[in-house]
């Protein structure tokens, strides 16, 4: 029981930051999903995309909407799921 | 003029106190301008990839402050004047030969190297102000040219204020004043 507890709480540990919601990637560049990947979905949602920079572990997009309004939104490098804080990689 | 003032240059402004030889150089608005910009600038500096709400507003400000100071430079006590320190690029550079051969005379107001800087330094917090803002339109959101040129000229802005620095640092050594602290007071000596 103890040591379940104690390799469920490693596991966790050492999982969690590479899938913990709203965080960039921790892992190293080669693990990253191309940047033309995101930017194809992207334009399939119908956005513009004017700049994709890689941050620390995330890339941050810069793109007008249909409307040709501004949008900022971050992605996890590795998982390219959307974040919740558009400046994710800024630190 | 009555007597000479000392071996000193164009000295062109006005003896403002008559009691002693102290004149009153910097008025307030030319220093709390002066004291704000410093400040809005710095605030942006630090807050560049933190918050960018202060870092907009401090640009907003900082732009304000400068409308305001070129206002003072036309309609402003005299020291304050765009007239009475901007000169031309050759009066500038005979000027900067003299402190090369440390020969340069003393200027109550600015020295025409420090004329040039105070346009030098408004310019380039304009123009970093102005492609900031730039950035944040729909127009130019994410356009990378845009955010380069506001990157550099930010840079550019930073190395004008060290020379600034350097610049009053050496020009207090040589005349034997504080002008940071003048910049405080308003005071200088005649």
């Amino acid at each position: 029981m103890y040591r379940a507890f104690v390799v469920t709480a490693l596991g966790v540990l050492m999982t969690g930051p590479a899938f913990a919601a709203g965080a960039c990637s921790t892992a190293l560049a080669a693990q990253f999903k191309p940047k033309a990947m995101l930017e194809a979905r992207l334009r399939g949602e119908g956005l513009t995309v004017r700049q994709i920079k890689v941050e620390n572990g995330c890339y941050e997009v810069y793109a007008l909407d249909k409307a040709g309004k501004k949008v900022n939104a971050a992605y996890n490098a590795e998982t390219l799921e959307k974040l919740a804080n558009a400046e994710a990689g800024e630190k | 003029m009555l007597k000479p003032a000392r071996s000193d240059g164009d000295i062109s402004g006005p003896d403002a106190s008559r009691s002693s030889d102290v004149a009153r150089v910097w008025d307030p608005m030319v220093r709390i301008f002066h004291w704000s910009l410093v400040l809005s600038f710095g605030i942006a500096w630090l807050t560049s990839h933190s918050s960018e709400d202060i870092h907009n507003w401090a640009g907003f400000v900082a732009v304000a402050l400068i409308l305001l100071r070129l206002l003072w430079g036309v309609v402003g006590t005299p020291y304050a004047r765009f007239s009475e320190f901007v000169r031309g690029p050759a009066t500038i550079l005979r000027y900067l030969s003299t402190v090369l051969a440390g020969q340069e005379a003393r200027y109550v107001g600015h020295n025409p190297a420090g004329g040039a800087m105070v346009l030098a330094l408004m310019a380039a917090m304009t123009a970093t102000a102005l492609t900031g803002w730039m950035m944040t339109t729909d127009a130019c959101f994410g356009v990378p040219w845009v955010g380069l040129a506001h990157d550099s000229i930010a840079h550019a802005l930073l190395l004008l204020v060290l020379i600034h620095i350097g610049g009053v640092a050496f020009a207090s050594f040589r005349h034997r004043e504080n002008l940071v602290a003048a910049m405080f007071t308003g005071r200088k000596r005649k």
